[in-house]
């Protein structure tokens, strides 16, 4: 297993170098010029200033030159300078990834276990109200927009029963807790400061409700339909007759089964989630990896974009190689790196 | 160990409860919080240029004057007195015996040089505040004389901007900062600024996370009244919505942005909403030069097409009748504007215009626009407003939506035959329109509009430009009025709205205004009384 995780991890580098290297191509030939979001709208027809920043950005260098300049640089662990805030995009990333962690780790756990629950159920009781009710919550959940959803949640809890705070990880009044880990509430617990730590996590509910809720919809529908396949075959009858109980062959022996395909979902989701939240972290002023994308985008930050999609390459590559070990948890029949049989 | 753990846990669920159930009952000690899209460029002040610079430059640094509460007035600030001399070419500073920056070092004449000089040399956004300065004295540490290449009447008002708030130059240059000719490329001190202050104001830098909060601490070595608040908090908060509902939920004690729509959605007997004229405009330009034209944009024609806007219209349809009409491209209440004939839709007067110009069946244009919403008006909406009422006289937009860093790309080259963008002032003063918007050498707008493959230059607004800039106070507000009526022939820009600010705030603040050059002083804030 130590062999097959080395070997995954080993080819990691040469994914991302293939991931960078679009990313790199992309972002240099859409029709607009970075230097509009470094020079300002007055100085555009400077051609001392134009030059002047052209050089020191190292734009005046041809591409195969910039490419391979900023590899060397990234060898070094630089992911160059963001245009936009004037800090190394490494410290930019660092400072923005632990919020976004601590967002999707949140939302997956909200949207995993009741997407679970809501999945068991509505297979459990296929066809019944509670199989009607929960598909509906999850088909809300799918299709209904995240800066809709977004707004209607603060304004109801926050703004008119003021049961939970507003945008933003912490009440702006507070300063953050000292930094360990990144997220404000293991943080804040670290530090033993229980009031700021309510804070942290009072600021997490809603945008955990809001982001979990999508992810609620894809994986109780996916549940649901395992369940259903497994619930039908011969060896739950069997369960059944061998007098086992209705929870029981639920969990033990239908859910085990069923959860599978669903680890592909709950793991892609997650990977998604880290550079996909972007609605929802703009919505809630949450400032993570996905604002940090949208605003890099908009303001042509070509070091910042290519920061970003090397983030969230690796996200998803860490998720595959995640879902591939959890498979090997959950059901024995699978071996790792096994070729099929011919 | 299950006693153990619950006895641990007691008094934490207990703190945990109490701050969830914290609410807004807020110590006045507590720091205030400001509700606002922060979209900062940079917060060096050479190099910043954006209107939450301004909040931040003016909390943090401080000029050699300022502007008064009346957003005219010109009043001592780090110079205690000045003395120009008659024809506008040198200014004579004499600074505060008293005055220190935040590290308690006396601010001296050699601060004063080193900052202006900077200024001009990185050649950023704001470096044309200092580029009619020829050069610099410092007789002694307190006396600084400015003398000027040519006449600029203009300069004291300049000097209220935050940008030429003055820095600390031991500790700058400390940290890599360069005055010197190749500052533009020598100098390496943005990076520190990002999270240092090193200035003399009544606030400095406590930290910044971009895209998250700029928090604000009092100087304590600040040499004046300190302050009535000592921790200020700007709060990323990206719409107008949201920080509706920040404002609504006790989150934020001030929303800067919230536009009327949202105004009317907001209703507590604690919060203050006034709306309040702003210095701020709208503007449709019009390029003859930009190689997309499909047709000549002769004055005729910009002319129809400044006729057949609907003004009243787009003030209705973008802030819901919350602006003013704006007649030429300085805004209401500077110099020069008083009685300017307000710009008017006559559509019969177009269609004539364009029959003479050979346009009586129309013509196509395109229209980029930056999708950005600016002082509540979203420029995209706006140009929607703008292409039903060209149709009127069979006039076919083209919008073209781009993101904002891809519209400067186009203005300055190929230049964007039609387009709406907008302005806010610097400081008090109506040279700085002249020069950005004015048909005068190095203006902004006549490069744009296509100087060069057609002749723009307006000779008569040359000449009043140099004689407003040699002239006395008395004498400037008719000539600046001359101006503005031939920018308005020009018809190259066109204000369509002068939006109304919001000043929304909780009823424990006091000291909210709006300034014509630093948008929110907050060394002005204060909680109430009661």
């Amino acid at each position: 297993m130590i062999g097959y995780v080395l070997k995954r991890l080993i080819t990691m580098p040469l994914l991302l170098l293939g991931v960078i290297t679009l990313a790199f191509l992309l972002g240099h030939f859409t029709n607009a010029d970075p230097l509009t979001s470094i020079i300002g709208e007055r100085n555009m027809t400077n051609e001392a200033v134009v030059a002047a920043a052209r050089e020191r950005w190292g734009l005046d260098r041809s591409l195969p030159e910039q490419y391979l300049v900023y590899l060397g640089n990234l060898l070094s662990g630089d992911f160059g300078t963001s245009f936009r805030t004037k800090q190394p995009v490494s410290a930019d990333l660092l400072a923005r990834l632990p919020a976004t962690l601590e967002l999707v780790i949140a939302a997956m756990i909200v949207g995993s276990v009741s997407g679970i629950v809501l999945g068991v159920a509505a297979a459990n009781w296929r066809d019944r109200a509670a199989d009607h009710a929960a598909r509906l919550f999850a088909l809300l959940g799918s299709s209904l927009p995240v800066f809709w959803s977004g707004l209607i949640f603060l304004y109801v809890f926050s703004v008119s029963l003021a049961w939970l705070p507003g945008p933003g990880r912490l009440d702006p009044r507070a300063e953050p807790p000292p930094t360990a880990t990144g997220f404000y509430t293991i943080d804040s617990a670290l530090a033993g400061d229980w009031a700021k730590f309510g804070d942290a996590l009072s600021h997490l509910v809603l945008p955990a409700l809001v982001l979990g809720w999508s992810v609620t919809g894809v994986v109780s529908r996916m549940v649901r339909g395992s369940m259903l396949d497994v619930l039908s075959q011969d060896f739950i009858t069997a369960a059944r007759a061998k007098g086992a109980s209705r929870l029981r062959v639920l969990l033990n022996h239908a859910l085990r089964n069923a959860i599978l395909p669903t680890l592909t979902i709950i793991g892609f989701s997650f990977a998604y989630l880290i550079t996909g939240a972007i609605l929802t972290e703009t919505i809630f002023s949450w400032p993570g990896i996905g604002s940090y994308a949208v605003a890099a985008a908009r303001g042509l930050d070509h070091p910042a974009i290519i920061g970003v999609t090397i983030v969230g390459g690796a996200a998803f590559l860490l998720a595959n190689l995640l879902t591939d070990l959890a498979y090997l948890a959950v059901d024995p029949r699978v071996k790792l790196g096994a070729r099929p049989a011919t | 160990m299950l006693n153990c753990l619950s006895r641990l846990l007691r008094p934490s669920l207990a703190s945990i409860v109490l701050a969830l159930c914290a609410g807004t009952a807020l110590a006045q000690d507590q720091p205030l919080v400001i509700a606002r899209n922060l979209e900062i460029n940079s917060l060096d002040p050479s190099r910043a240029f954006c209107d939450t610079c301004q909040i931040y430059l003016s909390a943090t640094y401080e000029g050699l004057v300022r502007l008064g509460s009346d957003n005219k007035s010109v009043e001592p600030s780090l110079a205690e007195s000045w003395e120009v001399n008659e024809n506008q070419t040198v200014f004579t500073f004499k600074l505060a015996p008293n005055a220190v920056f935040s590290d308690g070092s006396p601010v001296e004449a050699k601060d004063v040089k080193w900052t202006f000089e900077r200024l001009k040399n990185v050649q950023a956004d704001a470096s044309f505040m200092m580029s009619l300065v020829q050069s610099i004295e410092t007789p002694d540490d307190k006396t600084v004389v400015i003398t000027m290449s040519s006449p600029n009447s203009e300069f004291m008002g300049v000097l209220t901007a935050p940008y030429t708030g003055i820095i600390n130059s031991d500790v700058a240059s400390a940290n890599g900062a360069s005055a010197a000719a190749d500052a533009n490329a020598a100098d390496t001190a943005e990076n520190w600024f990002q999270s240092n202050s090193a200035g003399s104001g009544p606030y400095v830098l406590a930290s910044y996370a971009a895209d998250d909060e700029l928090r604000f601490k009092a100087n304590e070595n600040y040499w004046r009244e300190a302050p009535p608040i000592k921790e200020i908090v700007i709060d990323q908060t990206a719409d107008a919505v949201s920080q509706a509902q920040a404002l609504q939920s006790g989150a934020a004690d001030i929303a800067m942005q919230i536009d009327p729509d949202t105004a009317e959605t907001v209703s507590s007997p604690d919060l203050t909403l006034q709306t309040v004229p702003s210095y701020n405009f709208i503007y449709v330009a019009m390029s003859p030069g930009a190689e997309g034209n499909k047709v000549d944009l002769t004055k005729e024609v910009r002319q129809a097409i400044a006729y057949a806007i609907d003004y009243d219209g787009v003030i209705q349809f973008t802030v819901g009748g919350e602006g003013n009409p704006q007649a030429s491209p300085i805004p209401n209440g500077f110099p020069g504007t008083a009685d300017l004939p307000m710009p008017v839709e006559d559509l019969d007067k177009a269609k004539e215009l364009l029959e003479a110009a050979g346009h009586a069946d129309g013509f196509e244009m395109d229209a980029p626009v930056a999708q950005l919403n600016v002082y509540g008006v979203d420029l995209v909406l706006l140009m929607q407003k703008l292409q039903q009422d060209l149709a009127r006289v069979n006039i076919k937009l083209n919008i073209q939506p781009v993101a904002s860093a891809v519209w400067r790309e186009m203005v300055a080259s190929p230049g964007v035959p039609f387009t709406a963008r907008f302005y806010a002032p610097d400081y008090y003063g109506s040279a700085q329109y002249v020069q950005f918007f004015g048909m005068v050498p190095d203006s902004f707008w006549l490069t744009r509009a296509g100087q060069g493959k057609v002749d723009l230059l307006n000779q008569k607004e040359v000449e009043l430009l140099n004689k407003a800039l040699a002239a006395s106070d008395a004498e400037r507000e008719s000539i600046y009025r001359e101006i503005a009526l031939e920018m308005i022939n020009d018809r190259i820009i066109v204000p369509v709205v002068s939006p109304n600010l919001v000043l929304a705030y909780n009823n424990r603040v006091s000291g909210v205004r709006y300034s014509a050059c630093c948008n929110l002083p907050l060394a002005e804030l204060s909680w109430s009384a009661n």
